[in-house]
């Protein structure tokens, strides 16, 4: 008894959180559509490269495995889908397991530390910057400065603008004196660009992915039947 | 299946393969839509070599040219949508989550390790150490010609490297990881593992001091010819576009499952240059990747390369006579 409860408990606690990789929905069967019949037409969706299934009489049960891009069902990696009475008729339910969408969840997780990783190292190359490689940092980003570009006479005859330093390293010399000097080009910005963007992304594939599957298994169900 | 004679090798003789470049379909629609899709590639490459010329110094900057990509990437996803070349190679949500996923690591971790063993940084220790300037000759060069070379010398040290990875087990382990892909999108051209990302990346343009607007100019021809390497569109190709660049046609080729076709077409930007060494094939694939279509996850990309090295080097040690790498079952045959 302790052991079911504890084992419902676990259940309870998996499903609060386990929405974020696993799409549950249901469609109801056609009128008159038995549960053999509905699987037969769900049938060709499972006869994908590196997708293996097993079906009793009203539960199928299938697993993918380095499944292409092509396999109409590719973000899901394994899944259950049953037969049952509803209150209107049968229906179709089902639950898929996807590891792409729990990736992409976890995925701002893993940018945001690469953007921790870069400030640490930043960090890091200042503290342990010799008095002599700063110096000559300083050295080689002053002759940068004062240096006086060439212009090809041809590109001067086409009116391409006279060429000078970028503008943007000596705002940067102004302003940012002490950035430029710690790990130079170590931003974090990027990470933290790419963490936000995989969170969005997470929210849409999770309501798209959703819809796309229902829509298919309800598309393969009316069509087939209207078929029949 | 019979495949195509071109030079000494039989292309399409172990998966589909079109030959030819009378053989490659056409835009379909009305005009305007055959009209827009002959036409953009030269316009959007001549239009951006002409803003980068002229544009003053205040607009010629770096972040500018990052917004201009973005935007370039945007609209050809777009174009993606619009006029695919294969319906099989639609960008689906996962394939567009797992390429900038790869792209994310091109812009932050990898970013990270070139900081201290790039190409860039070995460089600047042998100029350090050999007390060594820039080549400052470069800067008096015309821009576009600073450019082009800036482009050149970076494709020409990629093909070797690249014709490497498909001629040399160990380069092998690094870059199969990338021919796994079975379908081609904008952004499939940063998938594969770490080690082939930053060897790939690896060029001597640190020796060369040249002018930023050039450095802009060579950015904007890369980003309007290169990038088609790996995009799901079709274009009417110009003629004189595919004589010097490579195209989706060309990479669709090197990525079939086709084995010599997949050893053609090595070039990143100028097709020329396989056109040089004798490894090019005009022609174009649907069907691509390997073992059959076996798509790896991300999982696999990322161990894949030790996973098989270890074994390999397994079977080597356990031989009792010696032989070289080659003798190996599997090391035998890259690049398929």
């Amino acid at each position: 008894m302790i052991a079911a409860l504890r084992q419902g408990g676990i259940d309870m606690n998996a499903r609060f959180i386990d929405w974020i990789w696993n799409v549950r929905g249901s469609v109801s069967l056609a009128p008159g559509q038995s549960a053999r019949q509905a699987f037969d037409r769900l049938d060709p969706l499972f006869h994908e490269y590196g997708t293996t299934y097993t079906r009793s009489d009203d539960t199928l049960v299938f697993e993918k495995k380095d499944q292409p891009a092509q396999d109409k069902m590719s973000v899901f990696d394994r899944g259950v889908l049953t037969i049952e009475d509803g209150a209107q008729g049968p229906v179709l339910t089902y639950r898929l397991t996807s590891r792409i969408l729990l990736f992409c969840f976890l995925a701002p997780l893993l940018f945001l530390a690469f953007g921790q990783l870069s400030v640490a190292v930043a960090n890091w190359e200042e503290a342990h910057m010799t008095p002599a490689e700063k110096a000559r940092i300083e050295k080689k980003e002053a002759a940068k400065k004062d240096k006086v570009l060439p212009q090809h006479p041809i590109d001067k005859f086409l009116g391409a603008p006279a060429p000078e330093a970028p503008k943007k390293d000596e705002k940067k010399k102004d302003g940012e004196k002490d950035e430029k000097k710690k790990g130079k080009g170590l931003s974090p910005t990027p990470a933290y660009v790419f963490a936000g963007i995989f969170a969005f992304l997470y929210l849409v594939g999770r309501v798209l992915e959703d819809r796309l599957v229902h829509r298919l298994f309800r598309k393969r169900l009316n069509h087939d039947a209207l078929a029949s | 299946m019979t495949g195509v004679v071109v030079g000494k090798r039989v292309i399409g003789a172990d998966s589909p393969v079109t030959v030819g470049w009378e053989n490659i379909p056409k835009v379909e629609g009305g005009p305007f839509k055959r009209f827009f899709f002959s036409w953009f590639q030269p316009v959007a490459l001549f239009s951006l070599l002409a803003f980068w010329y002229y544009a003053p110094n205040s607009i010629a900057k770096a972040s500018t040219a990052i917004w201009i990509g973005i935007g370039f990437k945007a609209l050809l996803l777009a174009l993606e949508w619009v006029n695919p070349r294969y319906e099989s190679w639609k960008l689906t949500w996962k394939e567009f989550v797992v390429d900038l996923f790869y792209v994310g690591l091109g812009y932050t971790i990898l970013d990270l390790v070139d900081h201290f063993i790039g190409s860039d940084v070995a460089v600047t220790a042998i100029q350090n150490n050999f007390e060594l300037d820039k080549l400052a000759w470069f800067t008096g060069l015309p821009l576009l010609l600073q450019a082009f070379l800036i482009l050149l010398i970076f494709d020409f040290g990629q093909y070797w490297m690249h014709r490497g990875m498909h001629n040399w087990y160990p380069l092998w382990l690094t870059h199969s990881v990338h021919h796994y892909i079975t379908q081609l999108n904008i952004n499939k051209g940063a998938v594969g593992n770490p080690v082939e990302l930053f060897l790939i990346g690896l060029g001597i343009g640190g020796f060369f001091d040249f002018l930023p607007r050039a450095a802009l100019l060579a950015g904007a021809i890369g980003m309007t010819t290169g990038i088609y390497q790996h995009i799901n569109v079709r274009f009417n190709v110009p003629r004189w576009w595919r004589f010097v660049f490579n195209t989706t046609e060309h990479h669709s080729v090197h990525h079939s499952r086709d084995f010599e076709g997949s050893r053609s077409n090595y070039a990143g930007t100028f097709i020329f240059i396989d056109r040089m060494f004798g490894t090019c094939v005009d022609g174009e694939a649907e069907l691509l990747g390997m073992e059959g279509g076996r798509r790896m996850s991300i999982r696999e990309q990322m161990t894949y390369t030790f996973t098989e090295g270890w074994k390999t080097m397994k079977q080597k040690l356990g031989k009792s006579g010696g032989g070289s790498i080659d003798d190996l079952p599997g090391g035998a045959v890259p690049a398929e």
